[in-house]
């Protein structure tokens, strides 16, 4: 059976990924042997400068997912690389390194900055953050989609992932701009803008008052937007949003999706990544599906 | 490496007083592993309602695992329901513990607020016969209040309060601050419960200038330190609660 899959010329031996910022610490609930099954690992996001996040509560449950504005809390590039690179690196799991920076400028340094440190599969561009207070998101303006996407893919050693935000009128429109100035593949999604209300106090239950929805809350909303972006782009898909069973994840593939990762799932099941993928394996058994691309962008549209 | 995350059958759930229940898990494992000051992360049942899962702290370890908890929500009323033999998805034990008395304590005193009494039975355990025990217990009404029998087995001198007066001292547990004789090289604090009470442990505490570890809550969604959602500001700047704490020491926290 082949699930090998591509991006750009990285080959990673499985589709199965996990989603930026939901996925640490796996030291502690797993073998090193089963983190070794993951097709890819994505650190939450690292920003040039240290940021210390948002003021707190940052999070709460929401009919089947949850809200978040965490503030994309990171130790920074330079710490990142030398306290925390390593021993991603020693699980010997590809590596797909999510970066954001505030200008064009700073995305330049850390793709520098990353190109250095070696030994990376794909650098992920977070274009979609929508919790550090910026009237409008990189991925929520063509141009700077464009912008960046350049700056980045003429200097980087590696494959270039734009993660799109869906806070957008049509995701697939801004997937082709990242496709036509180079991104070897396109993530979505990231976080719907959400918020919820306390009326005992009237205050948004958040300290950041607005924050980003995910979970399986979203999980239709995301794969509509994945199946109408394959129709678009023919770059690579890594597909994203409330993904907890194999079974989403297919959903995503046969939509289209090259890669899925698994998000929020984590916090609730710290081994759905890995059921996710033994699920992917049973159904292409039963299914007689022996290679992978067979079954991507399957969708029968009667 | 034993698995963090495991079903367990559930021994016994009961109603230990009108307010609180006992829930005994068949987890050895987490009992091998389990200090004071640890909790568990619990899946409540395997369906998207609720979505997260509910922390509790440990509050005894020895044969079984076994916490008590207050029903409150709709996490907390379906746990209560649970029946003996099922089996319950829990993930730990997690998080920081308490630390021990350091040298030259010879008095413990923990001060609790309603079911943040939890991790202090478990402190008490380890801390038997080896410190002078006290412990202030402030409880809304009679029916937060239990027989508190583990507590005098371990030799520990047991003082309450009710905001009602239903039982011991009418009022808040800082009531009962004036019947201890706090010492500042030799009483060591340990406090959980409500944030104001907390706060009134705190100011207590520095007053007197007594050192000391507050166990704090927050809403947790992956208990790991992954999501980075459970953070409180310290002195020490932002900190988990699920990984750096829930205990910390007392000085750090800002209420
Ligand atoms: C480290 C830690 C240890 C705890 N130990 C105990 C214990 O030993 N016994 C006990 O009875 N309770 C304990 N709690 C509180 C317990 O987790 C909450 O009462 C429970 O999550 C409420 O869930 P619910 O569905 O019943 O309530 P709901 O009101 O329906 O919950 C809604 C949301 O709020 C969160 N929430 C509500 N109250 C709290 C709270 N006080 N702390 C954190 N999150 C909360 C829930 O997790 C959920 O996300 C502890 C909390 C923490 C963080
Ligand atoms: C607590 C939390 C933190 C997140 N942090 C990041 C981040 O640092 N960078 C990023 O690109 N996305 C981040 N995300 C978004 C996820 O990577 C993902 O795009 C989103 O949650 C949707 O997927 P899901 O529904 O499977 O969680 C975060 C999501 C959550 C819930
Ligand atoms: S609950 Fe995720 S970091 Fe504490």
């Amino acid at each position: 059976m082949n699930i090998a899959v591509k991006i750009g010329a990285v080959k990673f031996a499985n589709p199965v990924t996990v989603a930026s910022g939901t996925f640490g610490h796996s030291e502690k609930y797993y073998h090193l042997q089963e983190v070794k099954k993951l097709g890819a690992i994505v650190p939450k996001t690292v920003t040039l400068h240290a940021q210390t996040g948002n003021p707190p509560p940052r999070i709460a449950e929401t009919p089947s997912g949850m809200l978040n504005a965490i503030g994309i809390e990171n130790p920074g590039a330079d710490v990142f690389i030398k306290t925390k690179l390593p021993a991603l690196k020693k699980t010997g799991v590809p590596l797909i390194v999510s970066i954001l920076g505030h200008n064009d400028e700073e995305f330049k340094i850390l793709t520098e900055k990353f190109n250095a440190a070696g030994d990376i599969s794909a650098l992920e561009l977070n274009l979609s953050c929508p919790n550090l207070g910026k009237k409008i998101l990189a991925a929520q303006d063509p141009q700077a989609i464009e912008r960046i996407v350049k700056t980045v893919k003429k200097i980087s050693r590696y494959p270039v992932i734009a993660k799109l935000s869906p806070n957008v009128t049509d995701i697939a429109a801004m997937a082709k701009v990242a496709e036509d100035a180079g991104a070897d593949a396109v993530s979505l999604v990231n976080t719907f803008a959400a918020m919820a209300i306390d009326t005992k106090t009237r205050r948004s239950v958040l300290g950041n008052v607005t924050g980003g929805l995910s979970g399986p809350a979203i999980r239709p909303i995301a794969l509509y937007m994945v199946c109408k972006t394959a129709q678009t782009v023919k770059i690579p898909i890594v597909a994203i949003g409330g993904i907890m069973t194999a079974d989403d994840a297919l959903q995503y593939i046969i939509a289209g999706a090259t890669m899925v990762a698994v998000g929020t799932a984590n916090y609730i099941n710290p081994r759905a990544p890995l059921e996710v993928l033994a699920g992917i394996k049973d159904y292409m058994r039963k299914h007689k599906i022996n290679d992978i691309a067979q079954l991507r962008g399957s969708l029968d549209h009667g | 490496m034993e698995k963090l995350q495991d079903v367990y059958r559930i021994i016994s759930n009961e109603k230990i007083c009108p307010k609180f229940f006992r829930l005994c898990l068949d987890a050895p494992s987490i009992v091998n592993k389990a200090l004071p000051g640890q909790f568990i992360h619990i899946r409540i049942q395997e369906s998207l309602q609720p979505f997260f899962r509910r922390p509790f702290s440990i509050s005894r370890a020895q044969k079984h695992i076994e916490i008590l908890y207050e029903p409150v929500g709709t996490g907390t009323h379906l746990l209560s329901r649970k029946k003996k033999g099922e089996m319950l998805d829990v993930l730990g034990p997690v998080g920081t513990p308490f630390s021990l008395p350091p040298k030259g304590i010879r008095q413990v005193v923990m001060i609790a607020g309603g079911i943040g009494v939890a991790p202090l039975l478990f402190l008490s355990d380890i801390l038997k016969r080896k410190y002078e025990l006290v412990l202030l217990y402030g409880g809304r009404t009679k029916g937060h209040v239990y027989d508190m029998k583990e507590f005098k087995q371990n030799g520990c001198k047991v003082l309450i309060s009710t905001d009602d007066g239903s039982v011991g001292v009418k009022g808040r547990v800082s009531k009962l601050f004036t019947k201890i004789r706090p010492d500042s090289q030799t009483t060591f604090i340990y406090t959980c419960g409500p944030r104001p009470m907390m706060a009134s442990v705190q100011s207590f505490a520095r007053g007197h200038k007594l050192r000391g570890q507050g166990s704090c809550e927050e809403v947790m969604a992956c208990a790991l330190g992954a999501c980075l959602g459970c953070s409180i500001e310290t002195r020490n700047g932002f900190k988990t609660v699920c990984h750096d704490g829930p205990a910390f020491d007392l000085n750090d926290l800002i209420f």
